[in-house]
């Protein structure tokens, strides 16, 4: 297994860093909260386009790039860092890495190349009311119905549910738990964003009644490819949430230099520095959970399942506590509405508690491993 | 460039075969178990680092001139490997991780023949002499004073904090030849002979019992100039070397370890019938995450230097998070055996000789020794993340 960055990867670093710092900065990101459409349309096809975001990974034969998850980690990462208001993480690091894992040809060659172009969003729903998205929470029916199948039941805390073009929505069929693309204006289809703590990706409820859907991955059982999806996600996350906390403690460092009080900069003060080193030490450390999670699922097998599991884990506590910590060190500032720190905070919580929280994850975890 | 660099020729053999061979070695060498008996104890490793030098395998990123391998990073890794899995004991004192570089970069020709392969080889054994009661981490306040008199200095003045200084030939030492006030700018680095007449060495009693430390003391001591390193008064800069990349290499070493002794805590807790329950697995969980971002982040520091020559900022942080577990783990295993935690090795009742117990106590000089977690702390807040100075501390 490769544990290591190459100069190519400090390349795209520093490519999609300079292009988010140009189109993402904190004001465009207000305007999009404040417009509430979640994404700018010229960014996202410039970023298709010309960067080449959307297809980082996917297979060149269907018009990506035909990385894997270790450079859509080092993207993810950037993202997270400016909080970048697009269906990025839904359309690529959930959906387009579902369809790629899932070897259904039909299916990867229907909507990939829409994905890559930029022209397709879509995202996955997994969770319903219990919002674990664990097997057993999975009460929404798959029937066949004419050469298709018809979804009914509800999904819930669905990222960017109510624009999708494209559902994910996983099934219960009568031969097991499966995987299934619903048009998102498809007729049965009722979506509806909710009111949700992170003002930066929006969160919808799905309400399928008979809605006419393609079953991914054929007729075979999909529970084996599944759990590949699951741990792909997993690791893509928690490179989002390190790129978040670094950048709280940026924001942090920054403040602390320049804000004076007792007629210094309060970042001379040791009770201040060794807030920020101590962060700095979880930061790195869950760097290298993050870097070694995105190296470890790039190959299928039970190393990656765990290692995504503790990364997912880490990640959630360290982004949480890094955009506190940042709020406290900005002082009265910092709990104001127009400074960002609340932005990151709620990023973070709503991070940590999607996919699993930290419990859960430390939970499997320890089961992967046998302790 | 470094030393390692410039002379390091390309590897004739490939990562496994190197492998392969260390392995063997260990095996066809390996020592055995350790005896009890402290001198006893020590001999056998001064015989063990005479074997791994007679045989070529002493000193992994040294250059080959002193003795040392002059192995690639990549090799050194996995002599490093294969070195925690082959449970043999590293070297003796603490010359090699902090004099040696010292003198492989500032000494003389001559003070390199004479030192370095003594010291590789366990028969001269170094023991450090830069603490004292009043200079820890403010090692610039230090006051032990160097006269010169003609071809030789005249020292007086105390250590302390001194490990293994009972078993030390010599001390490498940090004296002040300028004036009480010139901090750093009137230090000299020295190397003082342990059998010289005015050297005492008095075994400090530390909180585990034990005499790990000394207190040294130095009377009218008489060095000739030519143990000193470096010039007078201009020795401060020469304490930060370090063969960074060895010191790297050796995080993988320390991640093994640590991997090891949580699994025997595990068989432990498993044994005495403790992990059913769920709180305790769940502590059992958290080290297995903390021990296992250790080893990645061992992974990320050797993969940076592999990749851009240097460690990254993953390195800053390494020292502190190995700290932090250690004091944990051993704390955790006294929570988990309960009272039976409390019982010296002399008890007949005792768990494993108390190793937990002893551990808890050791891991205390975990955050204090070779500069306070606190003072990490600031040195990390000041040149990684370049927060202002602390304008109550003296100037860096």
């Amino acid at each position: 297994m490769s544990i290591g960055f190459t100069e190519d990867h400090e390349h795209l670093r520093e490519l999609v860093r300079r292009f988010l710092q140009a189109r993402s900065p904190s004001h465009e990101v207000r305007r999009l909260i404040r417009d509430g459409l979640g994404r700018d349309d010229e960014v996202w096809f410039q970023m298709a386009g010309q960067l080449g975001l959307q297809g980082i990974a996917i297979p060149e034969e269907y018009g990506g790039s035909g990385f894997g998850p270790t450079e859509l980690g080092i993207v993810l990462e950037e993202m997270g860092r400016v909080l970048l208001v697009a269906p990025y993480f839904s359309t690529v690091a959930l959906a387009g890495q579902t369809l790629t894992a899932s070897d259904d040809e039909e299916a990867r060659r229907r909507w990939l190349p829409g994905i890559a172009d930029g022209s397709l969003t879509a995202t996955l729903a997994v969770a319903e009311h219990g919002g674990t998205g664990a097997r057993t929470e999975i009460a929404t029916i798959a029937e066949p119905a004419g050469d298709g199948w018809a979804l009914t039941g509800t999904k819930l805390f669905v990222l960017d549910g109510h624009t999708a073009d494209l559902l994910l929505v996983v099934a219960r069929a009568e031969d097991g738990i499966g995987l299934f693309g619903v048009e998102g204006d498809a007729a049965g289809v009722v979506r509806t964003e909710l009111e949700s703590l992170d003002l930066t990706r929006g969160m919808a409820e799905v309400v399928l009644d008979a809605a006419p859907a393609i079953r991914v991955g054929g007729d075979r059982p999909s529970g084996g490819w599944l759990p590949r999806v699951r741990d792909l996600v997993l690791a893509s996350l928690a490179a989002e949430q390190i790129g978040g906390a670094a950048r709280c403690l940026e924001l942090a460092v920054e403040y602390a230099k320049v804000r004076e009080q007792f007629g210094r900069p309060i970042g001379s003060f040791q009770a201040v520095k060794h807030k920020c080193a101590g962060l700095l030490i979880e930061i790195e450390a869950g760097r290298s959970a993050a870097y070694h999670a995105g190296f470890a699922v790039a190959e299928p097998g039970a190393e990656g399942a765990a290692a995504a599991a503790l990364a997912k884990a880490y990640c959630s506590e360290v982004f949480t506590h890094a955009a506190k910590e940042c709020i406290q060190i900005h002082g009265g500032i910092g709990y104001t509405w127009e400074h960002d720190a609340h932005l990151f905070l709620r990023r973070a919580k709503s991070s940590e508690l999607l996919f699993g929280t930290p419990a859960r994850q430390r939970a499997r975890f320890a089961d992967l491993v046998e302790i | 460039m470094t030393l390692q660099e410039r002379a390091n020729p390309a590897p004739a053999e490939t990562g496994e075969e190197f492998r392969t061979r260390l392995r063997a070695f260990f095996t066809d060498h390996h020592p055995g178990r350790a005896p009890k008996d402290p001198a006893e104890r020590f001999a056998w490793n001064r015989r063990w680092l005479a074997t791994m030098f007679d045989h070529g395998y002493a000193g992994p990123g040294w250059p080959r001139e002193f003795g040392g391998m002059e192995l690639s990073f990549a090799h050194q890794v996995i002599y490093q490997e294969e070195l925690a899995r082959a449970r043999v004991p590293g070297p003796l004192g603490t010359g090699l991780g902090i004099v040696a570089p010292t003198i492989i970069k500032y000494g003389t020709r001559e003070q390199r023949d004479r030192w370095l392969g003594p010291m590789l080889r366990g028969d001269k054994v170094w023991a450090q002499g830069y603490s004292e009661p009043g200079a820890g981490s403010d090692l610039p306040s230090l006051r032990t004073t160097a006269r010169r008199d003609g071809d030789e200095y005249v020292v007086n003045g105390q250590k302390v904090w001194t490990t293994h200084a009972g078993d030390a030939d010599l001390f490498f030492t940090l004296v002040r030849t300028g004036t009480p006030q010139s901090r750093q700018k009137g230090i000299t680095y020295l190397v003082v002979d342990a059998r010289a007449r005015g050297v005492q060495v008095r075994p400090l009693r530390d909180l585990t019992g034990g005499h790990a430390f000394a207190e040294v003391y130095f009377d009218d001591v008489r060095v000739p100039v030519a143990d000193r390193i470096g010039e007078e008064n201009e020795g401060w800069p020469l304490v930060r070397t370090s063969l960074g990349h060895e010191r790297a290499a050796g995080a993988m070493n320390q991640a093994a370890l640590y991997r090891r002794v949580l699994t025997e805590l595990e068989d432990l807790a498993r044994e005495r019938g403790l992990l059913a329950d769920p709180l305790v697995r769940a502590r059992f969980t958290d080290l297995e995450i903390q021990v296992r971002i250790i080893r990645y982040n061992a992974q990320r520091i050797i993969s940076d230097i592999l990749a851009k020559g240097e460690p990254g900022a993953a390195s800053s942080v390494s020292r502190l998070l190995i700290s932090a577990f250690e004091q944990e783990i051993h704390e955790f295993a006294l929570d988990l055996l309960g009272p039976a935690a409390l019982l010296g090795k002399s008890a007949a009742q005792s768990v494993q000789r108390s190793r937990w117990l002893h551990g808890f106590l050791r891991t205390r000089a975990s955050t204090i020794g070779a500069g306070t977690r606190e003072i990490q702390l600031n040195t990390i807040a000041e040149q990684v993340l370049g927060l202002p100075h602390d304008p109550a501390m003296p100037p860096r």
